[in-house]
């Protein structure tokens, strides 16, 4: 389910956590659902087992999985609400962009474009 | 746990470690590089009591080491230079192992003999480099050890077997919060499996850091103004291995990384990228700052 870029500059731990958030995002992994355990994703990884935990244990934090111990993590109730709270402030940096855009002349129909083509 | 304090080892005159000082906690994999005759061999020997230190101490779970079996038991050694007893196969060298170790697993000895297809019947003499190394990570697994040491094991070993043998390390490791040292030349294998990264440089721990740290807290960055400048405008900046080039400069920066996007933004640049470093990377800026660098060959 998961996959690691190892010649990604990004460190393992954020990808892991950036891939769950995406599987959320997109609705690949529901409310309830399970993920892979710390113990078979480190083995079939190949991965340190603590750079695993960090990172269900940030995901745990931020309320975007809920661990039960002796069961297992799952995604939880809230997760995509949460996820879009965080998310809420890459509309700044969306700003940023924007300006830096029209600085060097695009035009605003193009970048909106692009935002239509989105949706 | 594994602790060493202002550990000192020579030989004729020569030092080979001098003043190293480091903690390692239970289930962790503990990544050393270093340049070559750096003393990652030595630090080893030493910490597996086959050395005696010159100074300082080496204590595992509050023990020292030196010829003390009842530590010994708990930890299996892979060297660089491999040794099997004269003309022996796989099973007597399990033999041998199961004599010494009270916990060597028969049951995991057979299993890990079979998947990586090696024939314990065959004499090891007869064996490739790579296949003697196989050989001898598995007797390591089956000795069923608290601490397990690598020295520049992987590096004799393809890829696929590469990660085999990393997956099974993180099994002892999630299962049964089995602690290892891993020395290494390659970077790239270590950053995956391990948590902290030690570098060694003629005897002296030159850096010793968790992994994730390493990666987070300094980039590389490229930066371009379109007036005239100086690298004293950067002088409010953690910078390090700092190159200008006409109004291009390339620098390692220190520190969080919005922090000082937000600093260099205030400069106004034309031109400004930032990239995390990749271990390698690292190791080479660190090693630059201690004078081990060849450019000057190149010149």
């Amino acid at each position: 389910m998961i996959t690691i870029d190892i010649m990604s500059r990004v460190p393992i731990y954020e990808q892991i956590i950036e891939q769950l958030e995406t599987f959320v995002l997109k609705g690949i992994l529901n409310v309830g659902d399970q993920i892979p355990s710390v113990r078979s994703l480190s083995i079939q990884l190949s991965i340190n087992p603590n750079t695993i935990q960090k990172a269900y244990s940030e995901l745990d934090r931020t309320g975007i999985i809920d661990t039960v111990p002796g069961k297992g993590s799952f995604i939880a109730k809230d997760a995509k609400a949460n996820l879009r709270n965080q998310q809420g402030n890459q509309l700044k940096e969306l700003s940023n962009i924007v300006e830096k855009l029209a600085l060097a002349g695009i035009s605003k129909e193009e970048i909106v474009d692009v935002i239509n083509k989105v949706f | 746990m594994i602790k060493t304090n202002n550990l000192k080892k020579d030989f004729d005159g020569f030092t080979a470690l001098t003043d190293v000082s480091c903690t390692i906690p239970k289930g962790c994999i503990y990544g050393m590089v270093g340049s070559n005759g750096a003393g990652k061999s030595t630090f080893l020997r030493l910490i597996t009591g086959v050395y005696r230190p010159d100074k300082g101490t080496i204590l595992i779970d509050d023990q020292p080491v030196y010829e003390n079996p009842e530590v010994k038991a708990k930890m299996t050694y892979v060297p660089d230079e491999l040794y099997f007893l004269q003309g022996a196969n796989m099973n007597r060298m399990a033999d041998f192992y199961k004599a010494i170790y009270e916990k060597f697993d028969d049951d995991r000895f057979h299993f890990l003999t079979n998947a990586f297809e090696l024939d314990p019947k065959k004499s090891l003499g007869t064996f490739s480099k790579g296949m003697k190394r196989q050989a001898a990570i598995i007797l390591a697994l089956s000795c069923r050890p608290e601490y397990m040491f690598f020295d520049e094991t992987f590096d004799g070993l393809d890829p696929v077997m590469r990660n085999l043998v990393k997956s099974l390390i993180c099994k002892d490791v999630v299962e049964s919060k089995v602690t290892c040292i891993i020395t290494s030349h390659s970077l790239r294998e270590l950053e995956d499996i391990c948590d902290q990264l030690a570098l060694l440089h003629k005897g002296g721990l030159v850096l010793e850091s968790d992994i994730y740290n390493l990666k987070t807290s300094q980039f590389k960055i490229q930066v371009a103004f379109n007036y005239e400048y100086t690298e004293e405008l950067f002088k409010e900046i953690d910078v390090h291995n700092i190159k200008k080039i006409g109004s291009v400069t390339n620098m390692i920066v220190k520190g969080g990384r919005e922090e000082t996007v937000k600093r260099l933004e205030e400069l106004k640049p034309i031109i400004l990228e930032v990239l995390p470093l990749t271990l390698e990377e690292v190791f080479t800026y660190e090693m630059d700052a201690l004078g081990y660098n060849f450019d000057n060959i190149l010149e």
